[in-house]
């Protein structure tokens, strides 16, 4: 059985998921899940979704323009049956497959060397930028030391005042008396 | 999944537009017709100097569903609208054209006219 890839998100469509539709025109379009279906049915367009393969490739995150995906092609010349010819095939779609996965990976790997050279140098403009809003770490220990003092204090005054407070009416009946 | 009282648009030139579903032939009461299914119908609209007129009572089969089907290989497939063909008692069309795409389905049902004359079996 023929695996047919998703019209929206280009995902391999296994035999006995998602739903085909055909439109009056007659043009055919396979879906893999009802995700994709109900995106096409809101009219959205694969290329403007991020989570699809058609806007990644477009975006430039992912491999694009590879002799391994010219392979893939629907050909519509039939070829005549040659048991040779249909051995070496195989032996050659797992080779694609791998081909395929190796360069993939090698761009995935040059994108994110790019990536984390950007990162390094916002992070040091930033840096330079907002310099005046970093202090020297003993500073802020000091800095720490003499506020904990200061509520230390206002706390033990402010129980002295209670006290005080609590004990003004004892003291003035013990006068009285 | 037609029923009486369900409209499909005709994919043919016989000459009507729009039928009535008033009868799913083969089918219990509760149950709805589906592709390949032969329907009675009357014709609601049809063109000016043709040999179906409106309110005329057919027999059709269904072409095309929104509803779709399940292949038994697990494939589902399913159409833009709903339609039929307008048939006679034995089961060749009345028109000589069918448009838009039909299903394989018709092929099993013995609809091997309507199959030849499709511009795309699917």
């Amino acid at each position: 059985m023929r695996l047919e890839n998703c019209w929206f998100c280009s995902s391999t469509v296994y035999p006995g998921h998602g739903i085909t539709f055909v439109r009056n025109d007659c043009t055919v379009f396979r879906f893999c899940r009802s995700k994709c279906h109900k995106n096409f049915k809101m009219k959205r367009n694969p290329r403007k979704v991020r989570w699809t393969k058609a806007y990644r490739k477009l975006a430039g995150k992912e491999l694009a323009e590879d002799a391994t995906f010219e392979m893939e092609r629907r050909r519509n010349r039939p070829e005549k049956y040659d048991r040779e010819l249909v051995h070496k095939t195989v032996k050659a779609m797992e080779k694609i497959t791998e081909v395929r996965k190796a360069r993939q990976d090698r761009f995935w790997e040059a994108r994110m060397r790019k990536a984390r050279q950007q990162q390094r140098t916002a992070d040091v403009v930033s840096l330079e930028k907002e310099i005046h809003l970093v202090r020297a770490p003993g500073a802020m220990t000091a800095e720490a030391a003499a506020d904990k003092a200061a509520a230390a204090t206002k706390r033990k005054e402010k129980k002295r005042e209670n006290l005080r407070v609590a004990a003004e009416p004892v003291a003035a009946q013990a006068m009285q008396e | 999944m037609i029923q009486p009282q369900s409209y499909l648009s005709v994919a043919d030139n016989s000459g009507a537009k729009k039928l009535m579903c008033i009868r799913v032939l083969g089918v219990n009461e509760k149950q709805s017709g589906s592709i390949g299914d032969v329907i009675i119908a009357v014709v609601k609209e049809a063109l000016p100097n043709m040999a179906l007129k409106r309110s005329d009572i057919v027999r059709a089969v269904i072409v095309r569903t929104c509803r779709g089907i399940r292949r038994p290989n697990g494939m589902s497939i399913r159409f833009d609208d709903n339609a039929a063909v307008i048939i006679n008692k034995e089961g060749n069309p009345r028109g000589s054209r069918v448009f838009g795409p039909v299903a394989r389905e018709l092929r099993d049902r013995n609809f091997t006219k309507i199959i030849s004359l499709a511009p795309e079996v699917v």
